[in-house]
């Protein structure tokens, strides 16, 4: 039984590139308030699935289900509107403009949506002020005023989720946030997250270096060449003989890795 | 002033007017297009067509030649802006070909003879003309600077020049690419209207070689001259692509060569234009007034 | 009957130049991604040079030589002085370089040469060739064998040997096949090289086809071969080619034929905004 404090339900999805099966009737459930972790080896499909979910790519197959409501097939600013945020694994920070108008840009997704309201002036001392919040929150406020292309990637990581968080997301999608990173960034990224589901924001992260993951997540689903390997917490996860194959049997050393790509 | 320098900047003017245009289309939303020159031309020709053959006075031909030619810039717009940006370049520079070929076969559109006999604009009785069109044109300007200008300090504005930074980023925070790209471009394509409206009553006659792929590439280099995506750029560009001509006026023979190899040079060393980011202008300006605004 | 399939040997003639226009256009954007209309500006300045070259000494062979050798120079200083330097701004910048460059080329022939049309009036050396009562003139004969030589030359080379391979590699990533041992550099230089050559012997044989040489010879094709290669889908070396030799016929034929109260010049693009809206990827592009 499927259950009932699912905000995000994936059932049997794919995503077919001609020949290729990126993605190939992949399930799980994402619930409110939780951290799940979705693994897997280079290539395994995370990224592809994580583009469906946001609107980027429309499934081959398979349903998603966000809040009970069918959202395959939307676009991504549909998607947006409809509470999930996201960021890049190779970051895309809105290189020309500075960190404080790259949060605005995310606060104005209220005004997008018609003519009248997006006809109103944005930079205001309202918005200001809700920008320079949610800097706080990321801990960019002294860079508000920079241009966020000078940025060193650990900055852009945290601006691209500042970006997210700016949508008022139910939902965050987290591509790789580590990666990357050095050694204490990484732990300042985790309170940050962990802040965030306090707040009661569920979220869903991509990540490579299981070691974090591990750490973080409440349950873990892994990936294989398209395929779900497995799910459970990280636990389970650990210990799964068929997952430390295909992180072994491939790269080697990925689990152990700290860093990684 | 001589009657020659007002005609001149007559013709600034109205160029300025229809660069602006292209500069929210190309600067603000960074669609790239390459047949803007078919818009000035589609708003030329419908205010030649309702004033020599509706017989309507230019005050109320205006408002309806950028409501025909946003019109049909949301039109075509519609397909191009679902290609690639490397098609959009090659696709309106399709448009613009196509409708200089419409305008030179169609019989409707006079033929490669064009439209003539097109009244002179009338204000309180008065015809205007020299110094008095000069000042309608400068007013026209003026407004389309201060739509520029709000473009940049509105929502839909910013969702533009966030696409034109990064659609897949931008569309991932709210905003509908299709939509925010035609919006930019109506209105991009309404001012071009705008232009060619005043463009056939200030020449009263006018020739589908007057809208030909050649002035769109000038319309363009104008604003990249100045400073693409700056609020001062293209009025800097029209003054000096403008002027050039009549400076380079002994070397007439030379004039098409030393304004391509003037082109290639400035985009060569100087791609974001005299006003933009790091341009030497800029520099130079910021080092001698720091604390003055640098727009966008 | 007989003046139809005249006709579209006419058409496939007209077609073979503008495929071979349009080779050195889809062969760049394939690698740089840069819409090189400088392109039909070493069109323009290989006809005028194989012009001069003939005038002086009467060889046609030493013409087409010296035009190619030195249109590929001209090309290779294009791609090094102006694109490579200009790849890391948006497609525009490049684009409106080479916008530049080519006013400045047309404008250097008409300053050079002189703006009136130049005459080669000469047949190429090759037999007149005979079906009943179809007679295929010496130069159409000579631009069939040309262009069919230099197509089937460049498959060869782009499918069966190695340079073909580093070829693709590139135009696929250019720092992944570096990594592998791919001199990126250099492959973009012959590709700058065997497209200029072509583009030289595409202007030479324009001039004999037509008889005539002048400054604005390269306008029409400079844009048109845009429109070809989308409609032979970016970066699709055999759909640009393709699409050229329909072009051709069709519009040979549609003139021919048909009354259609538009220029034949803008069959091109309208066949273009036509694809597009059908086939955004183009007739022979892969994928969507």
């Amino acid at each position: 039984m499927r259950n009932d404090r699912a905000i995000l339900q994936i059932s049997d999805l794919s995503k077919h590139f001609g020949g290729l099966k990126a993605v190939e009737r992949v399930s799980f459930d994402l619930l409110e308030g939780e951290i799940l972790g979705l693994l897997g080896p280079n290539g395994a499909g995370k990224t592809t699935c994580f583009n469906m979910i946001s609107g980027i790519y429309k499934p081959t197959s398979g349903s998603i289900l966000f809040h009970k409501k069918r959202t395959d097939g939307l676009s991504p600013h549909q998607m947006a509107r409809m509470g999930i945020g996201r960021t890049f694994q190779i970051v895309r920070p809105f290189a020309t403009m500075t960190v404080l108008e790259n949060i605005i840009i995310s606060l104005g997704l209220q005004n997008y949506q018609t003519i009248g309201r997006s006809s109103k002036k944005w930079f205001t001392p309202t918005t200001r002020q809700k920008a320079m919040e949610i800097l706080e929150q990321v801990s960019l406020c002294g860079l508000a005023f920079k241009k966020a292309g000078i940025l060193p990637l650990g900055d852009l990581r945290r601006l691209e989720i500042g970006r997210a968080l700016a949508l008022k997301p139910e939902l965050l999608l987290l591509d790789e946030s580590f990666s990357g990173l050095r050694h204490e960034k990484i732990s300042e990224m985790e309170k940050l997250i962990l802040s965030l589901v306090k707040k009661g924001i569920s979220v869903l992260l991509i990540e490579h270096n299981m070691k974090v993951a591990m750490k973080l997540c409440h349950r873990v689903v892994v990936l294989d060449h398209g395929r779900k390997l497995a799910e459970g917490t990280p636990e389970d996860i650990a210990s799964d003989t068929r997952v430390i194959e295909a992180y072994l049997g491939k790269g080697g050393s990925a689990y152990y890795a700290t860093s990684s790509e | 002033m001589s009657s020659y320098v007002i005609t001149v900047s007559i013709f600034i003017v109205i160029q300025a007017i229809v660069a602006y245009g292209l500069n929210i289309i190309v600067g603000y939303a960074g669609q790239i297009s390459l047949g803007h020159a078919a818009f000035f031309g589609i708003g030329a020709y419908s205010a030649a067509l309702l004033s020599t053959r509706a017989g309507m006075v230019f005050w109320v031909a205006a408002p309806l030649v950028m409501l025909i030619t946003g019109g049909i810039g949301l039109i075509l717009g519609l397909p191009s802006l679902r290609v690639r940006a490397d098609f959009l370049a090659i696709t309106t520079i399709g448009i613009n070909f196509i409708v200089e070929a419409l305008f030179l076969y169609v019989p409707f559109f006079g033929g490669a003879l064009g439209i003539g006999g097109i009244p002179r604009v009338r204000f309180m009785g008065l015809r205007l003309f020299g110094t008095s069109y000069l000042g309608l044109c400068l007013l026209c300007l003026g407004a389309v600077i201060l739509v520029s200008w709000w473009f940049t300090k509105c929502w839909a504005g910013l969702a533009c020049m966030a696409l034109g930074e990064d659609e897949t980023a931008a569309s991932s925070m709210g905003i509908s690419p299709v939509r925010f790209k035609l919006l930019a471009f109506v209105i991009g394509t309404a001012m071009a209207g705008l232009g060619g409206a005043l463009y056939a009553h200030q020449m009263r006659f006018i020739a589908p070689s007057d809208f030909g792929f050649p002035v769109s590439v000038m319309i363009l280099s104008l604003i990249v001259l100045g400073g693409m995506g700056t609020l001062w750029g293209p009025l800097i560009g029209a003054i000096i692509l403008g002027a050039l001509p009549e400076i380079f006026r002994p070397f007439t023979e030379y004039r098409m060569l030393l304004y391509g190899v003037i082109l290639l040079i400035m985009i060569r060393f100087q791609p974001s234009g005299l006003l933009g980011e790091d341009s030497i202008i800029r520099k130079i300006l910021k080092k001698y007034w720091t604390g003055g605004n640098d727009e966008k | 009957m007989y003046l139809f399939i005249e006709q579209s040997l006419n058409g496939l003639a007209v077609g073979s130049i503008y495929a071979l226009i349009t080779l050195g256009l889809a062969l760049v954007y394939g690698i740089l991604g840069v819409l090189h209309v400088a392109h039909a500006g070493i069109y323009t300045v290989g006809a005028y040079i194989g012009y001069g070259v003939y005038a002086c000494t009467g060889s046609l062979v030493m013409a087409i030589l010296v035009g190619m050798v030195a249109c590929s120079c001209l090309g290779v200083l294009i791609e090094r002085f102006i694109y490579f330097p200009l790849l890391k701004f948006p497609p525009y910048v490049p684009l409106i370089s080479s916008i530049a460059l080519f006013m400045g080329m047309e404008e250097f022939c008409r300053l050079v040469a002189g703006p009136s049309v130049r005459t080669f009036s000469l047949e190429l050396p090759f037999p007149e060739l005979k079906f009943l009562d179809i007679v295929i003139s010496p130069t159409l004969t000579g631009i069939f064998a040309i262009s069919a030589t230099i197509f089937l030359v460049l498959w060869f080379i782009t499918t069966k040997t190695e340079l073909g391979l580093a070829m693709r590699a590139t135009s696929q990533d250019m720092d992944i096949a570096s990594s592998v041992g791919i001199d990126g550099h250099r492959i973009i230089d012959i590709i700058f090289i065997l497209g200029s050559a072509i583009a030289a012997v595409a202007g030479i044989l324009v001039g004999i086809y037509y008889n005539e040489v002048y400054p604005a010879m390269g306008t029409v094709p400079a844009y048109k071969s845009l429109a070809l290669i989308v409609v032979g889908g970016l970066g699709s070396v055999q759909g640009a080619v393709i699409a050229a030799l329909l072009l051709g016929i069709a519009e040979t034929l549609l003139i021919g034929y048909a009354n259609i109260p538009l220029p034949r010049d803008a069959l091109a693009f309208i066949a273009m905004i036509a694809v597009l809206l059908w086939r955004p990827q183009g007739l022979f592009g892969k994928g969507a």
